[in-house]
């Protein structure tokens, strides 16, 4: 991997965009059992197969199409259950504006492209080329041929899992791998003590409002674990400012 | 909304429709909308700590809960294979690895406790 890094710094558009397509293509296998569970779980939801498959193709965000569906099959309004997706990809608001910090004035329709294709794994990938070398060239081009690769993977996993999930036997319960892959996924973002808090005070507050109406708990949940995470922020920030300080100057 | 065909329901397509565009306006935001704009701090932290909360609001209630009740005796195979998958995505990260392990505890222990 590292060595692709190296070699596509001067390189040709072309170059880059191969070298993307390259580096993304290891990541495919664990888009499988993911993009399975969510083909599913659209078809149980009602979305139909089609719909499945456009979900995937439009969306392109597995863990909000997980919620979506989710909260379409408890039987949630529909407006709740798309603003629940929505919480869950408030997150790429983060990666977006890091990204137009660097993109300058590119043109508008550099910049659609930019976000049709930005989810976790692209921006990941778009990151760490960055750190390596903050002026590597055709930094779209590299993009895109990530996108290359995931998009159509993503849309193809999608589509197995509702093409064939009607036919796997209820016994195997697979609809609990979706709380499972929740799990997985969100682990690695622990990073930290606040996150910790934030997801304690929220899974808690997630079961205590569980009979809200309209599914309102999980929003109430949201904030109050935001707010508590925010709140371990501040405060182990406050008690380790020198600390803070000397890092950064590194 | 049951009864699933292959074209899917008129709910169905708004939904898609609406976590669609809204994923891309929030995608598009400050690349596009609010381009030259800086998060404030607090806001920047604030919707990264959002995310594990909301997850983990979601994840609870599916692990301990039956019927609208929290119920840690019949979801106590729920809640182990939970904490294996939690085990395996910390040590490891990935994603077929950690669902396995957590639903290969969960039928052991459902056989067991039968």
């Amino acid at each position: 991997m590292s060595d692709a890094l190296h070699t596509d710094v001067a390189a040709s558009a072309r170059d880059a965009l191969v070298s993307g397509a390259r580096q993304c293509v290891v990541l495919t296998p664990s888009y499988i059992p993911f993009g399975l569970v969510c083909g599913v779980a659209a078809v149980q939801a009602g979305l139909g197969e089609l719909g499945a498959i456009a979900l995937a193709a439009f969306a392109f965000a597995g863990s909000s199409q997980a919620v979506l569906t989710q909260f379409l099959t408890t039987g949630a309004p529909l407006v709740i259950a798309v603003a629940s997706g929505l919480v869950v990809n408030l997150r790429m608001a983060v990666y977006s504006a890091a990204i137009s910090q660097r993109i300058g004035k590119a043109p508008r329709r550099e910049r659609i492209l930019w976000a049709a294709f930005l989810v976790d794994q692209t921006f990941l990938f778009e990151e760490q080329r960055h750190a390596k070398r903050a002026f590597a060239m055709h930094p779209l081009a590299f993009f895109l041929g990530c996108a290359a690769v995931l998009w159509p993977t993503w849309i193809a996993t999608n589509a197995a899992g509702a093409l064939l999930g009607a036919q796997l036997p209820p016994s195997w319960q697979l609809e609990f791998t979706i709380p499972l892959s929740f799990v997985a996924m969100v682990v690695p973002l622990l990073k930290t003590r606040a996150h910790i808090v934030a997801a304690l005070a929220g899974g808690i507050a997630g079961v205590a409002l569980f009979a809200m109406p309209l599914k309102l708990g999980l929003i109430g949940a949201c904030v109050l674990g935001t707010c508590f995470g925010l709140l371990v922020d501040t405060w182990f920030k406050a008690s380790t400012q020198p600390q803070k300080g000397s890092e950064k100057r590194e | 909304m049951t009864g699933s065909n292959f074209w899917g329901s008129v709910e169905g397509w708004i939904a898609i429709a609406g976590l669609a565009i809204g994923t891309f306006l929030i995608r598009y935001s400050f690349i596009g909308l609010f381009a030259g704009k800086r998060l404030p701090p607090l806001v920047e932290r604030g919707l990264q700590l959002a995310v594990p909360a909301i997850f983990a609001a979601i994840v609870l209630p599916l692990i301990v809960m039956q019927q609208g009740q929290t119920d840690f005796v019949a979801r106590a195979p729920h809640l182990a294979a939970a904490c294996i998958t939690a085990l395996f995505a910390w040590w490891r990260g990935g994603m077929l690895a950690p669902i396995l392990a957590g639903m290969g505890t969960l039928y052991a222990l459902q056989y067991l406790l039968r």
